[in-house]
């Protein structure tokens, strides 16, 4: 009996201890929450792992003047993309005095702890450093803070380095909201020494892709004795299969350069789907999972990756990321051996009037370069630092001044070079720059060679911009995402599924409204 | 409170209010209401007349204060569309929208399944459903008693079963698909039906005088202990057939090119494999208490008088533990219905939308902010859940009046 | 000979032969549950390339293991985020299970002890109200106004038209309504819940967590003590009543330590649902109270599941609800009840 009432006090007493701690954990933190947790945010150890790189300090405000202020910084779990501001936050904080709280949640549910705190005016945070694609919802709800004038004033940001494309991308109707911490497109990796010695050039038409992954599919790439394949390219559901698609359509389907747009007729708002040129896209993005791994279909780009990275793929499509990481002497199985280049296109493209496709020539491709017709797309766009409008006036001095310290060409060029950070370049000086990227560990021709990739995308005049009307989400992550799942995985014919998608999107524009989306199209396309 | 306290002050009359009985019928003591003349036991005495409310009181107000507002503002949500606005978010009024692209319009083959031509087996088996669901209504009409209520009850309950009868043998064969309504039906049912008889099998066998038996209970709960999202990565692990563990085994019988990914049926099994993982453990230690529970003087006794094991098992311990496997199997019901995180950490939903549970449909709604559609997804995973509760729980009430 | 091997020594012992099988059918099931537990361990002692390379089982003799996993997690850069998610773990998941088993128990006592009649027409005036409040807030009146104001309502109607309908419902009812709360799925809940708590202040807070998982699990701990509660027979408290105690007496003294082995099974399930829980965890709280399964999601990183962190994490996890359940196996045994009655 003794053992039992011994239980029971304890659990009395752990009850109450438990009631009064409660009791002391509401009122200090209905003060504000980000007071009592400053202290320790500066505490933190300061993790340098990436390698040392010379930090100028920010050439701009003078001493402490954001003495006591503190920024909450939302962003999601790193160390990709909240390292480099939990590490330079200390450092700012001795430049400024102002205190940064980085805030970490999962990556996939960023964008809902974003909407919920700013739609239900919580504003418990004060910036955000999330994907300017979502600028389109925040901006016109007059959730986040105009920048253009903060730019205007502030030359150490240098804005003009940074490339114009990503000067576009994080504006809507002709406003900044968004600085741009990392830059990204797809491009298509490959291994150099495979190819070589199969005597295939890389690939400059997505036929050519498929040749050679066919060709190289069950080789021995990594010689480990076990067959490896042609072409990587992860097709799971709710990823990224449905950025992979506008890769490999787009090339197709954009020819006038950034301002035709690759989803919708500019005329009427009709999706550009139903036609010979998807259809052929969706057809080409099928049969590369013929020369993939078995389980592709379950797979993220985290997965492909690692197998590009583990030597076990010829090719594959992915955002800035592989190049750093393939130099990684720890993780990388081949390191100077991968070549980038700007994603493949196509010597035929769509006629918008029939629906058909037709060859190349210079009215139909006038950016065509060898015959080719190449549309880079800037799928996400690129990490990118937002204020909310909410927030205290200093508070988002504070925030602006924090987000220019990161972009400054000082401070980004040191850690767009480290794979860790999942910051790529997004600056003209990034790279023009080949020795900071040979200092990284990066050889000669590898870093020529990956930043020729990414420049030659970023320059190109036909680069295609991510969709950023109103309800992207479900156009794009809800119908073309179950679509294209349902698609790979047999169960609707190509016709029934360009058919089903045309269907699902003009659903779409007609609940939200055919004429309010036709402008929002066409102002993200010619913003300037 | 105080206005509560004096209208149940002069409680002697049958005025009831709300909750609290009067007088309170008490099993134990009906003779609690004699009060003593001093003020303290006067106290006394009334705490003890209001033991009854003050018991249930605290609870009923908890689940009260977070239970109506959510549950009313999901449903308004349900009718409406939400958009971002400017200062915040608008919910337009829509009616039955929301509901209506789900059965009837573009969201039907999402959630309701792509429907195939009937074949043979298809009329074969809802053939069969619909005979046994007559047979039950008819065993019911020629039953002395009738009653209004009861017979709309059942009435009810035969065109429900008998339209997922219909939804289901209309998916399953002949190119048509599941849609999330029937797989989730798949994964509950099969999910639970395994969960309990592995429960079940594994605390008889704890409950027995076996030297080490202590340490194979706590290693059995084990499972139940891990984060589910954890469990979903684990599992995801597990079942990869390139670098996963079992890989070598996978290969040895030559299925290297295959991915069990790719196949519906398959990658619904892995996800029911990684469920009864999880859950088995919730039945087996609800088991093993309701078990040690157990008085041990019947079973001495049938011991002395010969019975064996089965026997013992039938008349003795089944009774028993049926009470508690009841509750049990209505709990796990109902929980189970809610699966999310296996679908979606392990295989996404794939392939195409074969492994998409009803909460994983709610939950790509409310991502891509179609936050009424969501809603209305749950709604009907309620109306589902509270379908199939009301007859398990009326099956419960059948037995135990039929014990008496 | 051989029948001995077939013959029990008593009804609870069994033969050799049964032995034999049930060590067969237990252990094969431990190592289901032990191997991939295994396979957590050892993938947190690897890095990237050993998870890309194909599956390696044994450290040291097929890879080489690594810490970095454990050093990133414990006291790296995720440390902090760590500690701190694991500090509000241990704080709030206990607390509400405790919380949720008394009044859970409680409630469950009453509902096996007493017959209550909530009357329908009770209920219907409710939910009239309830009604009535939300109209009023939607056309502006600030919602303190409104709510007090169809309390006030529903009072006044009770007395007057609720007395006409007699009819009532009973303990079952009462019972069903509870577990139905569990019926709606998180994600419907998430927001509404969010803006509840907003307008209280209460964001990111341990009492909005702690309220919030004391009446989710609250319906669970009723429905599992009601059962076991009537497997205590009801001569006990008679006795015990006639004896002079009181009612709360007869309930803290009497009933609650014959419940143990299920108040401790119900305590291990709840304060497990509530240690593992993810949703309303990652939206009622932020910087403050956050708590670890949000950390182990947020490792399904951009650049993909960092296997090895996750594993970590998931270790990390399971050791103090491991410790507690050894410790309280114990008391869910049996022998409690002898000689209690008959005696």
């Amino acid at each position: 009996m003794k053992s039992k009432h011994m239980l029971i006090w304890v659990l009395s007493i752990l009850t109450v201890f438990g009631i009064l701690i409660t009791a002391c954990g509401a009122p200090a933190t209905t003060e504000a929450p980000a007071q009592t947790e400053a202290p320790e945010m500066t505490e933190a150890p300061v993790m340098t792992e990436a390698p040392a790189a010379t930090e100028a300090p920010a050439t701009e405000a003078t001493g402490k003047e954001f003495e006591g202020v503190t920024v909450n910084l939302l962003t999601f779990v790193g160390p990709q993309v909240a390292e480099p501001l939990q590490r330079r936050g200390p450092d700012f904080t001795e430049l400024t005095g102002a205190t940064i709280n980085v805030i970490t949640v999962p990556n996939s549910e960023l964008y809902q702890k974003a909407l919920t705190d700013m739609a239900t005016g919580t504003n418990a945070y004060d910036a955000f450093l999330f994907a300017p694609s979502w600028i389109v919802d925040f901006a016109p709800a007059g959730y986040i803070e105009d920048l253009t004038p903060r730019i205007e004033a502030d030359p150490a940001i240098e804005w003009d380095d940074v490339a114009p494309f990503f000067r576009d991308f994080n504006s809507y109707d002709g406003k900044v909201y968004s600085i741009p911490l990392d830059g990204d497109m797809h491009m298509v990796y490959y291994r150099i020494d495979s190819l070589e010695e199969a005597g295939l050039e890389p690939p400059k038409t997505w036929d050519d892709y498929l040749n050679v992954a066919k060709t190289l599919n069950g080789k021995d790439l990594n010689g480990d004795g076990e067959p490896d394949y042609g072409s990587c390219i992860s097709k799971a559901p709710a990823q990224q299969s449905y950025w992979w698609i506008w890769s490999i359509a787009a090339p197709f389907i954009q020819t006038q350069g950034s301002s035709q747009g690759a989803f919708f007729n500019t005329e009427d708002m009709t999706p550009l789907v139903n036609n010979a040129a998807f259809k052929r896209a969706l057809e080409i993005y099928k049969e590369t999972g013929q020369y993939g791994p078995p389980d592709e279909t379950n797979q993220g780009v985290g997965d492909s990756r690692g197998l590009f990275i583990s030597g076990r793929c010829a090719l594959t499509i992915d955002w800035g990321d592989i190049g750093p990481l393939a130099i990684d002497p720890e993780n990388s199985k081949v390191i100077d051996k991968v070549g980038a280049i700007i994603t493949p296109g196509s010597k035929e493209v769509l006629d918008r009037e029939t629906g058909e496709l037709v060859p190349c020539d210079e009215t139909t491709c006038p950016y065509a370069v060898d015959g080719v017709n190449y549309a880079p797309y800037a799928s996400f766009g690129g990490w990118a630092g937002a204020i909310n409008a909410a927030a205290d006036e200093k508070v988002k001095d504070a925030a602006y001044a924090f987000l220019s310290y990161m972009a400054q060409p000082a401070q980004s060029m040191a850690d767009v070079v480290v794979g860790k950070t999942g910051y790529n370049p997004y600056r003209i000086s990034h790279f023009e720059d080949t020795q900071a990227w040979i200092d990284a560990g990066f050889s000669q021709e590898a870093a020529e060679n990956y930043l020729g990739g990414i420049e030659a995308s970023l320059n190109s005049p036909n680069m295609v911009a991510d969709l950023r009307i109103p309800s992207n989400q479900k156009y794009i992550q809800v119908e073309l995402d179950r679509i294209l799942a349902e698609y790979i995985a047999g169960n609707l014919t190509t016709d029934e599924a360009a058919q089903q998608l045309y269907d699902a999107w003009e659903a779409i524009t007609e609940e939200v409204g055919r004429e309010s989306q036709l402008t929002s199209y066409k102002a993200t396309l010619g913003a300037k | 409170m105080n206005l509560k306290r004096k209208l149940n002050a002069n409680a002697q009359s049958p005025t009831q209010i709300g909750l609290g009985p009067v007088p309170p019928v008490d099993a134990i003591n009906p003779e609690s209401q004699e009060g003593e003349p001093s003020r303290l036991h006067t106290v006394i005495a009334a705490a003890e007349r209001r033991a009854a409310p003050i018991f249930l009181l605290p609870a009923v107000l908890a689940l009260l204060f977070l239970s109506v507002f959510p549950l009313v503002a999901s449903l308004y949500v349900s009718l409406a569309r939400f958009k971002i606005a400017k200062g915040g978010f608008t919910l337009t009024f829509v009616g039955f929208n929301n509901y209506k692209k789900l059965l009837l319009g573009s969201e039907q083959t999402h959630f309701l399944g792509a429907f195939a031509p009937a074949t043979f087996a298809t009329w074969l088996v809802f053939g069969m459903v619909v005979v046994a669901l007559a047979i039950f209504l008819a065993k019911y009409l020629l039953k002395a008693e009738v009653s209004v209520g009861g017979l709309i009850g059942r009435l009810l309950l035969a065109l429900g079963l008998g339209r997922l009868a219909w939804v289901f043998t209309h998916t399953l064969w002949n190119g048509g698909r599941l849609g999330t309504v029937t797989v989730t039906l798949v994964y509950v049912f099969v999910g639970i039906f395994l969960q309990y008889i592995l429960g079940l099998v594994l605390a008889m066998l704890t409950v027995q005088n076996l030297p080490g038996r202590r340490f194979f209970r706590v290693v059995f709960l084990l499972p139940m202990m891990i984060t589910p999202v954890g469990i979903a990565y684990m599992f995801r692990m597990l079942t990869d057939t390139s670098k996963g563990p079992f890989t070598p085994i996978w290969q040895a019988m030559g299925l290297t090119n295959f991915s069990w990914v790719n196949n519906a049926w398959g990658a619904r099994t892995a996800i029911l494999i990684a469920d009864i993982w999880q859950w088995t453990p919730f039945m087996f230690i609800v088991l093993v208490a309701a078990l040690e529970s157990q008085p041990m003087e019947p079973l001495e006794a049938a011991t002395v008088d010969g019975a064996n094991q089965w026997q013992m098992f039938r008349y003795i311990t089944w009774p028993a533990i049926l009470p508690v496997s009841m509750t049990l199997i209505l709990i796990r019901l109902i929980e189970a219905f809610k699966i999310i995180d296996l679908p979606n950490v392990m295989t996404n939903g794939g392939p195409g939308t074969a492994t998409q549970s009803l909460t994983y449909h709610a939950f790509i709604n409310w991502r891509a902010l179609d936050v009424g559609g969501s809603a209305a997804v749950a709604y009907m995973l309620l109306f589902l859940v509270t379908f199939f509760s009301m007859i398990f729980v009326n099956l419960i009430r059948q037995q135990s009046i039929e014990k008496l | 000979m051989v029948k001995r091997w077939f013959q029990s020594k008593s009804y609870n012992t069994p033969s050799p032969v049964g032995k034999i099988l049930s060590y067969l059918v237990l252990s094969f099931w431990a190592l289901l549950i032990l191997f991939p537990l295994y396979w957590l361990i050892v993938t947190s002692f690897k890095i990237s390339s050993q998870v890309a390379e194909g599956p390696f089982y044994i450290p040291f003799v097929d890879f080489q293991p690594h810490l970095d996993a454990w050093k990133y997690i414990l006291v790296g850069d995720l440390s902090n985020d760590t500690l701190r998610t694991f500090r509000n773990t241990v704080i709030v998941a206990p607390s509400s299970a405790l919380l949720a088993l008394l009044l859970g128990s409680t409630a469950a006592y009453a509902l096996m002890r007493f017959e209550y009649r909530p009357r329908v027409g009770a209920i219907l005036t409710f939910i009239g109200c309830v009604g009535l409040s939300i109209v009023a807030i939607y056309l502006g009146a600030p919602w303190q106004v409104a709510v007090a104001v169809a309390f006030a309502v529903f009072f006044l109607l009770l007395l007057t038209i609720g007395r006409r309908f007699q009819r009532a419902l009973g303990n079952d009812d009462i019972a069903f309504w509870m577990i139905s709360q569990r019926m709606l799925p998180p994600i419907a809940v998430v927001i509404p819940i969010y803006i509840l708590f907003q307008r209280l202040h209460l964001l990111d807070t341990y009492t909005a967590l702690i309220i919030t998982y004391v009446t989710s699990n609250l319906p669970i701990v009723i429905w599992l003590m009601r059962d076991y509660i009537s497997t205590i027979p009801i001569e006990l408290e008679e006795c015990a009543a006639i004896d002079g105690a009181s009612r709360y007496r007869i309930f803290w003294s009497v009933v609650l330590p014959l419940a143990i082995p299920g108040l401790v099974a119900t305590f291990l399930f709840v304060l497990v649902f509530t240690w593992n829980e993810y949703l309303l965890a990652l939206f009622l709280s932020s910087a403050n109270s956050q708590t670890l399964p949000v950390v182990i999601a947020a490792q399904n990183a951009t650049r993909g599941p960092q296997w090895w962190n996750m594993s970590v994490l998931i270790l990390i996890m399971i050791v103090p609800v491991i410790v507690i359940a050894m410790v309280l196996e114990r008391y869910i045994t049996r022998g409690l009840l002898i000689g209690a009655v008959k005696g």
